[in-house]
């Protein structure tokens, strides 16, 4: 489980977090909304530790990050983590070189299933091709957890049903997920839980599956509950 | 340790471009320096010689024999050294910030590596070593294939011939890059990677915390500078020369060694718990 416990963090005098707190369970996706600014990338950030936050702590299966952590959990943010001259197979070979989790089985199966050359350099890739690319370099990795960022953001509808695609496949089963995205109506069925943010902290935590048993309610309908009172 | 390695080799083979460009351009350009200046010395000889008939004794004696440090001395042979020491002090700073720049921001990747973060200081720190051994090791090589040009373009009466460590020992200008003694080779560069890794800590503040962070690398670097030279600083201005030379010298590794070992632990710190991206 990753466990988010009241963290705060400010950029300057400006407190972005305010003591937001949060679970994320193994098999589960769970996904961060809120507005633009809202401080979803930095809650993601923060739980990989690339950025430092002043309060509260993050714990992954009940310890705190550490290089062994980076087996174990993965950040798929909205930019591709390769450099651009490299090929795609470039890059797989970077990953297999340094990561003992590398699944190479499965990062065939990501290049047949996003449809991706191998010899294509990173830097002459479309939007939706570099996205799927980012999310082929994370998912091929056999951690327990993965972080994404708008993994939807900016690309086209064929590209955004393949990667939403992902998400009912065997490629996602079993794993721990965090998603941030504006793109909710893709995956909306899926999730089985939502944080909203607001103002720099959770202003409600539900399980979208009993939203919709108990009270009937899509997550769009507890969002416009939440961001409209 | 394997992880370093392989770091070690992704680092250098990043730079591989600009290093064979730099060695290419001092190559060329040192060569170029060999032939203009054989010829120029040449062609005054010829002038000498030839139209204003001064024997050749004469000549010898008011102009002198051409030596290999006519040619260290021009521009064509220090200009090459000059760009590849101001690419490596690029380079000291761009190895960093180019893992932040761009669309693509490699930095996530290394620092969600599967080892310790330390190991990216470690590697970026060998990778400028190695340029610079790099550097410095084939100018070596490419001296005396300039020495042998010069020789078949000069003829023996008109040449003064002179060695590869003779030529060093002469130039002051090179005895920094390439040291007289084992202890002069250690101390000019320990010297250099004392300041890389301070300068490194200063760019790891700055990435830390932004324009507060240039602030606190200025100071930490100035503070460095203060404790490396402490002792100095005690010899002359309070303890009356105190020391004798050989202490002194010793006290000053001792110092270099902590503000090393400062710059690693402070880095090491910076890249695990201050670091943003």
């Amino acid at each position: 489980m990753i466990e988010v416990k009241d963290i705060e963090k400010k950029f300057g005098r400006k407190k972005i977090l305010k003591g937001v707190s949060f679970t994320a369970n193994k098999g589960e996706i769970t996904c961060l909304i809120g507005i633009n600014g809202v401080g979803k990338t930095t809650i993601l950030k923060a739980i990989m530790a690339l950025t430092p936050f002043h309060k509260g702590q993050i714990l992954i299966d009940g310890k705190p990050i550490d290089k062994h952590s980076f087996e174990k959990i993965t950040f798929i943010p909205d930019s591709l983590t390769m450099l651009p001259h490299m090929t795609i197979a470039e890059a797989m070979e970077f990953m297999k070189d340094f990561y003992t989790c590398w699944n190479q089985k499965r990062a065939n199966e990501l290049l047949g299933f996003f449809r991706l050359d191998p010899s294509n350099r990173i830097s002459s890739l479309s939007k939706g091709n570099t996205a799927k690319v980012n999310l082929l370099l994370g998912l091929a990795l056999d951690v327990d957890y993965v972080l994404m960022d708008e993994p939807f953001s900016g690309i086209d509808l064929f590209s955004r049903e393949e990667i939403a695609n992902v998400f009912t496949s065997h490629l996602i089963e079993n794993r721990g997920v965090i998603i941030t995205t504006h793109e909710i109506g893709d995956i909306e069925h899926l999730l089985d839980k939502v944080v909203l943010l607001d103002d720099g902290m959770v202003t409600k935590e539900f399980s979208a599956e009993e939203a919709r048993e108990n009270e009937g309610k899509s997550v769009i309908d507890v969002m416009r509950e939440v961001y409209q009172k | 340790m394997k992880n370093y390695l392989k770091l070690v080799n992704f680092e250098f083979n990043r730079i591989a471009k600009l290093f064979t460009v730099l060695l290419g351009i001092t190559f060329v350009a040192q060569m170029i320096g060999v032939i203009v200046q054989s010829r120029n010395y040449l062609n005054m000889a010829n002038e000498k010689i030839y139209k204003e008939m001064l024997p050749q004794a004469q000549f010898l004696e008011n102009f002198g024999q051409m030596s290999f440090l006519q040619i260290t001395r021009s521009i064509w042979f220090f200009g090459p050294i000059a760009l590849c020491i101001a690419g490596v002090a690029f380079y000291i700073f761009f190895i960093w910030y180019r893992d932040w720049i761009g669309k693509n921001t490699f930095i996530y990747r290394l620092l969600m590596l599967p080892t310790s973060r330390l190991n990216i200081f470690y590697a970026k720190i060998t990778t400028i070593l190695i340029m610079t051994f790099g550097f410095v090791a084939i100018q070596l090589i490419i001296i005396p294939i300039e020495m042998l040009v010069m020789k078949a373009m000069v003829p023996n009466e008109f040449r003064l011939d002179m060695g590869v460590m003779e030529v060093l020992t002469i130039m002051p200008e090179l005895t920094l890059i390439y040291p007289r003694s084992i202890m002069q080779f250690f101390f000019n560069y320990g010297l250099g990677l004392l300041a890389v890794s301070v300068l490194f800590t200063g760019i790891l503040f700055e990435r830390s915390f932004k324009w507060k962070g240039i602030l606190a690398g200025l100071l930490y670097s100035a503070i460095a500078v203060v404790v490396l030279i402490l002792p100095l600083l005690l010899h002359e201005f309070v303890l009356n020369s105190y020391f004798y030379p050989i202490e002194l010298f010793v006290l000053e590794i001792v110092m270099g060694l902590i503000v090393f070992a400062a710059s690693i632990w402070v880095s090491g710190f910076l890249l695990k718990k201050k670091v943003t991206v």
